[in-house]
């Protein structure tokens, strides 16, 4: 299209984006990811028309159906997970373009079948070639797939690989990982999910630090006296317990969704928010990342116990799980930032299955007023300021600051300035897949993590689990529904802090 | 029966007490995005309130609608309402809507009522419902203590003649026009006959009037050329001929009246791609 310069009409037309034709391929089409987040998220592309008009999705798994039930499966997936009401013209219009492949991932011949089906589809919608592979399957199968579309020649048009988490499952197997990926493709063309990023909430973290005057100035070691981050949530591991066995809190969660809200947390502000900006600051703060030692990290795992009432069965006692696993359902830590910025301020993360509620926060608590001028009695009541922001539920920012109650005496208590997304901005928040499935075809990669991000994760992480090969902690350590073993708590208790109250 | 209030003060006082949760201890939570202020002369009380239903809940805001009565016996009547709508885990908030009629001389003095209302800090639209009264003193008051003003020239008799009066403040503040953001999804398809449409001499349009000046007087700024309008009435904007040649239809539904405003207030800078085409729509 030409620019303004050439065309003067265009000038302060706010048009959208909208992604250039293509075919989005759909590896592991049978799965609960597709079932649960990219069909809805596709339905809600479709319901805003941010789709492009020339546009397929094609289905593959192992399992035999037909087009036809394919797309009964998934229509029924929308009218239950999707965030708006289920149209019949909306879901016409993108049905058109669905079809359905039943094909082993690793046989060749069935690949073909695939890549003859897509010409096909470039002929009769015109998608231009244009390809978005995504790869909706356990960690296993990722290499066998990208190797195979890989060496399946290349239409004319561009390619996009999207990779779900895990990528790897240490450091070692995530370079080899990526060794393979670039046999076939470049680092442009691979955007490895961490749907945590597609979170509005998250990115609002970029919003408030760098879009306010009041927070930056202020958001360093000399008034932050520590940051906790927390990924709770009250549920077990439902249906994953081989996944979960092999990868356990470190790598489910720390490794990418707690590392990744760490590092906007701390980053320094990027020049601008391009992919390579954003991202190389990023990979800055993971660098950086260090745990003092063993005795800082904290595991756990949890037993029988009560979630919103019910008795739950303990870890162990899970579908899939050895009745003796050592796998931790629980992480806590104390972390350093080694920069200007960060230099011995604490970053206490701690995230875990089973916990007594579902909640992702991270919270900056400020240093306490040098000299309060109050009486003793006053005084009691102050407590340090903290900024709260809440990724999940009731998402929004809220600042704890000291009011005085009102009365004789002056007696100080502490009050929330909340914003909440739902108060001010009444459309509903988008879910992370949509927003990360139309930058992928738009070939933004902001919001997808950079392979040298996932070393340095996984740098990380390897150093924590070798130590734990040492010891051999007492599972079950917590009660399912508390918020983690007494350890966690003694973590911070020896730095004269807690974790923030519930 | 929502009970009259005489004064700012009486508004105030039963806003706050309006605002205490029923048996709670706490108050509900006051979200607001913006001061939302509307005129409403008595021909427009209707549509006014049909628009406005809605929109408070997509945009939390202190809505304050004047009704003018200028031949009514001096004084201020008033009433308020509080909504309260369900947000996050177990909280509700609210927003508020204060309905002012201005009776009397008070009529000609809506700044001084309005001053008081407006939420500190926050920015300010006012919503014009007709043509307004440029040089009036109502009028004048009241753009000069908002940050922007939302008429809809769909409403306006005379034009293009009426968009006069508009190109006279917009160094004054920042104007929407809901008749211009009905043309938002021609306006790219039109550019995207770059190049043929360079040369344009003559278009047809079918619409309202005040769209179809506006596409004109868009086209004479943009290509710095004499464009010819013909105009055929309708109520929507059906189509457009570019030299005798039918424009493609854009894809979409034209959205709603409260859609179209809705998306106004999300808006704060100022539009000179507007300005210009409206000063177009008089060459």
């Amino acid at each position: 299209m030409a620019t303004a310069q050439e065309n003067p009409l265009l000038e302060g037309l706010q048009i959208g984006r909208t992604p250039e034709p293509c075919i989005l391929v759909i590896f592991g089409a049978s799965g609960d990811l597709t079932k649960r987040k990219l069909f809805p998220a596709l339905y809600s592309l479709a319901f805003r028309r941010l789709l492009p008009e020339k546009f397929q999705i094609v289905g593959v798994a192992r399992t035999e159906e037909s087009d036809d039930e394919f797309r009964d499966r998934m229509k029924e997936a929308v009218q239950q997970f999707s965030r708006d009401e289920f149209r019949d013209d909306v879901w016409d219009a993108l049905t058109d373009g669905i079809r359905y492949i039943a094909a082993d991932f690793s046989n060749h011949e069935e690949l073909d079948r695939l890549a003859a089906m897509m010409r096909e589809v470039d002929e009769e919608r015109g998608t231009g070639g244009n390809r978005v592979y995504y790869l909706a399957v356990p960690p296993a199968a990722f290499e066998v797939i990208v190797r195979e579309i890989g060496t399946h020649s290349r239409a004319k048009g561009w390619t996009r690989l999207i990779v779900e988490k895990p990528f790897g499952h240490d450091l070692a197997s995530a370079r080899h990982l990526n060794a393979v990926i670039h046999e076939h493709f470049e680092e442009s063309e691979v955007f490895r999910i961490d749907h945590y990023l597609g979170k509005e909430t998250v990115q609002n973290m970029l919003a408030l630090r760098f879009a306010n005057g009041i927070f930056e100035p202020i958001w360093n070691r000399q008034f932050v006296d520590h940051v906790q981050i927390t990924v709770a949530e009250s549920m077990g591991i439902e249906a994953r317990g081989a996944y979960y066995e092999q990868a356990g809190a470190i790598r489910d969660i720390f490794q990418n969704h707690l590392l990744q809200l760490l590092a906007i947390t701390a980053m320094e502000p990027p020049i601008d928010f391009t992919a390579d900006s954003v991202r190389n600051e990023k990979v800055k703060v993971l660098r950086a990342i260090h745990t003092p030692g063993p005795k800082s990290v904290v595991r756990g795992q949890y037993g029988r116990g009560y979630v919103e009432g019910e008795e739950v069965r303990g870890y162990r006692e899970e579908p899939g799980v050895d009745p003796h696993s050592m796998t931790e359902t629980y992480v806590a830590a104390k972390l350093y930032v080694d920069n200007w910025r960060w230099a011995d301020t604490p970053f206490y993360v701690r995230m875990g299955k089973r916990l007594p509620r579902r909640e992702t926060t991270i919270a900056i608590e400020f240093k306490r007023a040098p000299h309060p001028p109050f009486e003793e009695l006053a005084a009691e009541g102050l407590r340090p300021n903290v900024l709260l922001v809440h990724v999940q539920p009731d998402e929004g920012v809220s600042l704890a600051i000291g009011a005085k109650v009102p009365g004789q005496g002056l007696t100080i208590r502490t009050v929330h300035m909340d914003f909440l997304y739902g108060g001010a901005f009444r459309t509903g928040l988008p879910e992370a897949y949509e927003r990360l499935i139309l930058d992928a075809m738009r070939g933004d990669a902001t919001l997808f993590t950079r392979i040298d991000e996932v070393e340095e994760q996984w740098s990380l992480v390897d150093a924590i689990v070798a130590a734990w090969a040492r010891d051999r902690p007492a599972f079950p350590n917590y009660p399912a529904g508390t918020w983690g073993p007494p350890s966690a708590e003694e973590l911070l208790k020896r730095d004269g802090r807690s974790w923030r109250g519930h | 029966m929502a009970r009259s209030l005489t004064s700012i003060r009486e508004i105030e006082r039963e806003l706050s007490s309006l605002r205490m949760q029923p048996g709670a201890e706490t108050p509900y939570q006051r979200t607001s995005v913006m001061t939302h202020t509307a005129w409403v002369p008595t021909e427009w009380v209707e549509a006014a309130e049909d628009v406005l239903s809605g929109l408070a809940e997509r945009h939390p805001s202190r809505t304050v609608v004047l009704f003018p009565q200028p031949d009514d016996q001096d004084g201020l009547d008033g009433d308020v309402e509080v909504d309260v709508y369900p947000a996050g885990e177990g909280r509700q908030i609210c927003t508020e809507t204060i309905r002012v009629r201005l009776k009397g001389p008070r009529a000609s003095a809506p700044a001084s009522v309005v001053q008081p209302l407006l939420l500190p800090d926050l920015p300010a639209f006012l919503r014009w419902r007709g043509l307004p009264p440029f040089g009036a003193p109502e009028f004048e008051q009241l753009i000069d203590v908002v940050d922007r003003l939302i008429v809809d020239s769909t409403e306006w008799p005379d034009l293009p003649e009426s968009y006069r009066g508009l190109t006279e403040i917009f160094d004054r503040v920042v104007v929407s026009d809901i008749a211009w953001a009905r043309t938002s999804r021609w306006r790219p398809m039109l550019a995207s006959l770059w190049p043929d449409i360079a040369g344009v001499q003559r278009i047809r349009v079918t619409g309202t009037a005040a769209q179809a000046h506006l596409l004109a007087g868009w086209l004479r700024s943009r290509l710095k050329r004499t464009v010819e309008l013909e105009h055929d009435s309708a109520d929507r904007l059906h189509g457009v001929d570019i030299d005798g040649e039918p424009a493609p239809f854009p894809p979409g539904d034209p959205p709603s009246g409260a859609d179209v405003l809705s998306e106004e207030l999300d808006t704060f800078a100022r539009d000179r791609i507007y300005e210009d085409a409206v000063r177009g729509t008089l060459a």
